[in-house]
């Protein structure tokens, strides 16, 4: 080897504090092997991963409910109870349980009065209004005064907490940060304590402030919002993927904390709660705490909620004349992810679009250059009940949706007449494998994706079944699940065309 | 600091951890208090190393044997900061078009099936002040990736196709780049605070992109890839031994650059201004706030890391707390301390509430920044927020990537390697006052420059509270128009519509016997904020004299051409002009509309398909001849009169390239012609002035001593 300036710095202190610490290098090929679970009596079910690599853990817990669980008149609930999980418990981020109570109690009652007197819509008396909202404001300053302002939050950042944050979808309420591992027992409190006895404090605030807010922002004031939530109202008529999981404005301003505490009760029991830990954690301590902090939760009984979507007789289709430039979507029904089709259907969005040797991206953004963007993904907007396979394109400027549309059909058609090639299936199951490996590292990644296949699939050893399920796929598959979806009459189209602002 | 000693890698091996227990606020342990918190494990350091190469390409290497996976990223001192204004975008699109367009040897695509078959990643870029390379590999295709990877950063192609390609992209982007509120607010906020022209702020438009060819991504590469600018944190399951010699082998041979690294563009520290982009289709607003902040190694940064942590850094901080929590005003408000490892960071704020409390929730949010520089933080509020960044000082080391990129950073901004271990200790000794100091050093809130995106005529105020109001005018400049190739009958129609056009101006011989004029223009224009007239009186003899005396607010200004010399006469004296100056006012000359009208025979002219100049369908001529640049005549249809001239041009404000048009809104009668009364001046479609002429008269009476010094 040539000469070269270098310092050598393999440092053997490194290396005997790993060897002391009694830890064995892990490989990934027994990494299934590592993984430990229990379910406590209440149905919640917890799984573990042990890496003692770094002093921290990661967890994620799922809920199994999520905007799809909704009816007409409390869309956006999920979400809205997701904020409340932060606004602490009866223990957590009140100076005075009992007078907050009663202070609470006096603002659902100004709120039921308001509600009913809005509901009157062009009837409602005008001067009682304002005298109802005048009161109602001053029930929230009230019940304001036994607030100590995100304490539970602050908890959990003061302690060391990292990433603390929260989403909700259509399926599923997720709740997620990542901790110092000494905290573990801290952490259950908390967590436990949210899943079994939140207040819903602040409920109103919330829910017309920031809620409000965030479906400003991620909705009615940006073009994608816009369409993509109109498009999932034309595509679903019938199921819970209907609407949208920020819901509608009108709901988000009728719910109250009533509808928000009878749906956090059916919904926030054991057998809808997975948990999962990876990280520099002991599994007996796990099971401890989670014993200890867990427990109060109710078992529960939920009842499974879907309406089938009926068969479609037509194809759908809208265009949203917009100030904004053009996009198009389009979507066809497919069965959901525990369907055994579901990795047929993963195989054709990955050679149809996902990355720069997909045929649409071939087609429409490197030979046609009438697209910067064109891909497909299997899933939207959930993958716990019936859903969609996702057409999407961003046409370069000057070219419109309805140019995207002939040249994505056209693909499509190809894939239906033809099929795949045995290269595309190989390099599908060359890349599963490869991104497989990849998913496998940090703490983080790895909680979210136990959790996701527990929930969904109701076993986390789903997700070493993953590769295996992709390379049982054939071009025959392929072929026959591409005829069956890719049909007119089960496909929606949505397109933004740009309206010049006035 | 380019090499890293021992003894500084060791000391992050012994540092010792903070492990905090929550300070109790009150005397009576709340629940969650009485919760044990025992020690924290030990953070056992990973092993890495460094390697300096003989070309002087920094390595660091972690072997991580857990996964069959080599992950290798090269950061490389190149950015956008470091291309020419009239050509924003090179740099990111030679980032895209080394990766999209293949090498010397391998196409694009070809790299392309490679890659996604044997499911590697491999991708470049090129960001504002850093480039970058990454390869992600199974292990046992280590050595074809790192091959690809080497190919692409010394042999990039940057074919024609592929970088059409990228201008599209480019291209899409601009044209997209108002349709979301946030990326307006943040694109204009950093214009307000920088300048439009900084090259933190500068942006691409469509006469930048068309402008970049071939060989200005060759000569971009050729200046900035080079080993002795890269640093590679190469982490997976190897051998660091012979990976070394791998990397090695792969850039062997390449040179290291010729030149230092430029000095970063100045950060400018300006005083407020309030701006305002009024786009009525929105119901929520999005403001920012901000100005310039401060250096990590400043004496402030630990201050007003906490002090931002107490204001808006966090979710259980001052701002979340009232604007968020308490007031309801918004979903999304916080602010960044200002610091920057490499730079002065932006001190920041910002928020996003529905239209009718846009004033309110900026005043909220300003109030609670000059809480903060008013009086001191609470001690239970000083308290939370170091056991925040104490207690969180673990996740520095959650992965190998993580402190493997620190180091890099450290090494290339020239911080010590223990920074980190500095800064926690100043964390956990910092008092109130100490924070109170720093956020009062740093922090200005009455200099915080106001950035509001939103339906302006539904706030509940003007915004004029915060300062006199300017409103931002983001309409994209269009691209110039795509001329299609010449063919004899356009030409023919061109030449036809110049000489009708110089027709009902008066006539084409008339206009061909001009050998001199005189002419007084008033023109009044709005600079910086402020309205100005100026009266200009010119006498030209064509074809090389001209006489121009500019009346200013600031005094007269006379500038004379005459032949081979020139010169100006001013308040700072007289002086000979350069070289250039006098060749482009020459030009000007031969090259202003009438300039172009009495001599047709000189240039080329092409008709285009017609189109709208401001609700008037036009017949655009194309005109080309003399000088570099080309101009598009717009005519009447029915009168043949020039309704507007177009041309690229230059900024008299910021030298910047832009488009000019000189729209022509009343003519006159004047000496037998029939010549522009009232004109307006466009840069980029924005309204710079309007001018009115006063008089004319062609083949007026010389007094040729005008022209001698």
């Amino acid at each position: 080897m040539p000469a070269r300036n270098r310092i050598l710095t393999l440092v053997a202190a490194a290396a005997l504090l790993l060897a002391a610490s009694g830890a064995v290098a892990q490989t990934y090929l027994d990494l299934e092997g590592q993984i430990q679970e229990f379910t406590l009596e209440n149905g919640v079910h917890f799984i573990v991963l042990e890496n003692h690599d770094v002093p921290v853990f990661s967890f994620r817990t799922f809920v199994n409910v999520g905007s799809a669980n909704e009816v007409r008149g409390i869309t956006g609930l999920s979400h809205i109870l997701e904020h409340m999980a932060f606004k602490g418990t009866s223990e957590i981020g009140t100076n005075d349980k009992k007078a907050e109570k009663k202070a609470m109690a006096v603002e659902d009652e100004t709120f039921a009065a308001l509600k009913a007197e809005r509901l009157k819509g062009a009837g409602a008396d005008t001067t009682r209004l304002a005298e109802l909202e005048a009161a109602f404001t001053a029930a929230k300053d009230a019940a304001r005064e036994f607030v100590v302002t995100n304490e539970f939050g602050q908890i959990i950042e003061n302690n060391g907490g990292q990433g603390l944050n929260a989403y909700t979808s259509s399926d599923v309420t997720v709740y997620l940060y990542n901790f110092p591992s000494n905290r573990l027992e801290l952490w259950a409190y908390l967590e436990g304590s949210r899943m079994s006895d939140p207040v819903l404090r602040e409920f109103y605030t919330e829910k017309d402030g920031p809620v409000t807010e965030e479906r400003r922002m991620r909705t009615d004031n940006n073009p994608i919002g816009r369409l993509i939530e109109q498009f999932q109202n034309l595509m679903f008529m019938a199921n819970g993927y209907h609407h949208s999981t920020i819901g509608y404005m009108s709901d988000i301003q009728n719910i109250s904390r009533a509808d928000c505490r009878k749906y956090f009760e059916e919904n926030y029991v054991g057998s809808n709660i997975v948990v999962s830990l990876v990280g520099d954690v002991q599994f007996d301590e796990v099971q401890k705490y989670a014993k200890k902090y867990f427990s109060d939760i109710p078992a529960g009984n939920p009842q499974p909620v879907e309406t089938l979507e009926p068969e479609q007789l037509g194809e759908k289709r809208m265009v949203l004349m917009d100030p904004s430039q053009p996009v198009f979507v389009a979507g066809y029904h497919i069965e959901n992810v525990n369907h055994p089709d579901w990795p047929v259907y993963e195989v054709i969005a990955d050679v149809l679009g996902q990355g720069r040797t997909s045929r649409l991206y071939k087609s429409l953004v490197k030979e046609q250059q009438i697209a910067v963007q064109a891909m497909t993904f299997p899933g939207f907007p959930g993958q716990k009940y019936q859903t969609g396979l996702l057409c999407f394109a961003i046409p370069v400027k000057g070219k419109t949706g309805q140019d995207m549309e002939e040249a994505i059909f056209t693909e499509i058609d190809k894939i239906v007449a033809e099929g795949i090639t045995a290269e595309e299936l190989e390099a599908v199951k060359q890349r599963t494998r490869a991104n497989f490996i990849r998913g496998l590292r940090g703490n983080s990644g790895m909680a979210s994706q136990l959790a996701w296949y527990q929930t969904y699939t109701g076993d986390w050893r789903g997700l070493f079944k993953e590769v295996e399920q992709i390379e049982a796929v054939t071009l025959e598959d392929v072929q026959r699940v591409a005829g069956e979806i890719f049909v007119e009459t089960n496909r929606t189209v949505a397109i933004i065309k740009t309206e010049e602002a006035s | 600091m380019k090499q890293m000693n021992r003894s500084m890698v060791t000391m992050l091996l012994v540092l010792v951890f903070v492990t905090m227990a929550v300070a109790p606020v009150s005397l009576a342990k709340k629940p969650w208090e009485k919760i044990e918190i025992p020690e924290l494990n030990e953070i056992s350091m990973p092993a890495y190393e460094r390697v300096e190469l003989e070309n002087s390409m920094i390595l660091y290497l972690a072997e991580d044997h857990k996964f069959p996976l080599v992950e290798l990223s090269a950061t490389i001192d190149v950015g956008s900061i470091y291309e020419p204004a009239d050509k924003i975008g090179l740099a990111g699109m030679t980032g895209t078009v080394m990766r999209s367009g293949g090498t010397q040897t391998r196409s694009g695509d070809d790299i392309d099936e490679l890659v996604e078959s044997r499911g590697l990643s491999v991708e470049t870029w090129v960001g504002q002040s850093s480039g970058g390379a990454y390869l992600s590999a199974m292990k046992e295709d280590t050595d074809l990736g790192l091959e690809l990877l080497a190919d692409i950063l010394r042999y990039p192609a940057f074919p024609e196709d592929k970088i059409k390609l990228a201008k599209e992209e480019e291209k899409a982007s601009i044209s997209r780049r108002n349709d979301e509120p946030m990326g307006i607010a943040r694109r204009e906020a950093m214009k307000a605070v920088f300048g439009a022209d900084h090259p933190m702020a500068r942006h691409a438009e469509y006469a930048t992109i068309a402008a970049v060819t071939h060989q200005d991504m060759v000569d971009f590469h050729a200046d900035w890839f080079h080993p002795d600018r890269m640093y590679l944190v190469v982490i997976g399951d190897f051998d660091s031994e012979e990976m070394v010699g791998k990397i090695e082998a792969a850039f062997a041979g390449w040179e290291k650059a010729t030149v230092p690294l430029p000095a970063d563009p100045e950060i400018p520290d300006f005083p407020r201004t309030v701006n305002i982009v009024d786009k009525d289709d929105l119901t929520q607003s999005t403001v920012f706030m901000g100005h310039k902040g401060i250096r990590a190694d400043s004496p402030y940064y630990a201050g007003v890391q906490v002090g931002n942590r107490i204001l808006g850094g966090g979710f259980a901080t001052r701002l979340f707390n009232e604007v968020r929590s308490r007031q309801g005003l918004a979903y999304a408000v916080g602010s960044s301390s200002g610091t920057g490892f490499r730079n002065p960071g932006l001190f920041l704020a910002f928020t996003m509430t529905k239209s009718e409390t846009s004033e309110h929730a900026t005043e909220a949010v300003l109030a609670e920044i000059q809480k903060m520089i008013t009086e001191p933080v609470t001690d239970e509020e000083l308290a939370i927020a170091k056991d925040g960044i104490l207690n969180s000082e673990v996740f520095s080391y959650d992965t190998k990537r993580e402190i493997l990129d620190r180091m890099v950073m450290f090494e290339r901004y020239g911080y010590e390697a223990d920074f980190l271990q500095k800064y926690q200790a100043e964390v956990k000794a910092m008092t109130k006052e100490q924070v109170l100091e720093a956020t009062q050093a740093v922090w200005h809130p009455d200099r915080m420059t106001i950035l509001a995106v939103g339906n302006y005529a539904d706030w509940d105020g003007d915004f004029t509270v915060f300062g006199p109001v300017t409103m931002v005018d983001i309409t994209i400049p269009e691209p110039a128009m795509e001329v299609p190739l010449a063919t004899p009958a356009s030409l023919e129609a061109g030449q036809a519509l110049m000489a009708s056009a110089a027709d009902a101006a008066g006539g084409q011989a008339k206009f061909a016997g001009i050998k001199s004029y005189s002419e007084t223009m008033v023109l009044e224009a709005n600079i910086q904020g402020m309205d100005m007239t100026f009266t200009i009186e010119k006498q030209v003899v064509f074809p090389d004299k001209a006489h121009t005396l500019q009346k200013t607010p600031f005094g007269n200004m006379t500038s004379v051409i005459s032949g081979d010399t020139g010169w100006s006469l001013g308040p700072m004296g007289d002086k000979d002009m350069e070289a250039e100056e006098l060749a482009s006012a020459k030009e000007e000359l031969q090259t202003d509309m009438l300039g172009i009208l009495r001599n047709l025979d000189a240039w080329t002219f092409q008709a285009l398909d017609p189109r709208e100049v401001e609700g008037k369908m036009c017949n655009p001529v194309y005109a080309t001849g003399i000088g570099d640049d080309y101009r598009i005549i717009y005519l009447d249809p029915e009168s043949n009169q020039v309704v507007m001239v177009e041309q690229p041009g230059v900024s008299p404000m910021t030298q910047a390239p832009v488009v000019q048009k000189v729209y022509i809104d009343e003519y006159m009668e004047t000496d037998g012609f029939t010549m522009p009364q009232k004109i307006r001046l466009t840069y980029d479609d924005e309204l710079f002035g309007t001018g009115t002429t006063e008089s004319f008269k062609a083949n007026f009476d010389v007094d040729m001593g005008l022209f001698t010094r």
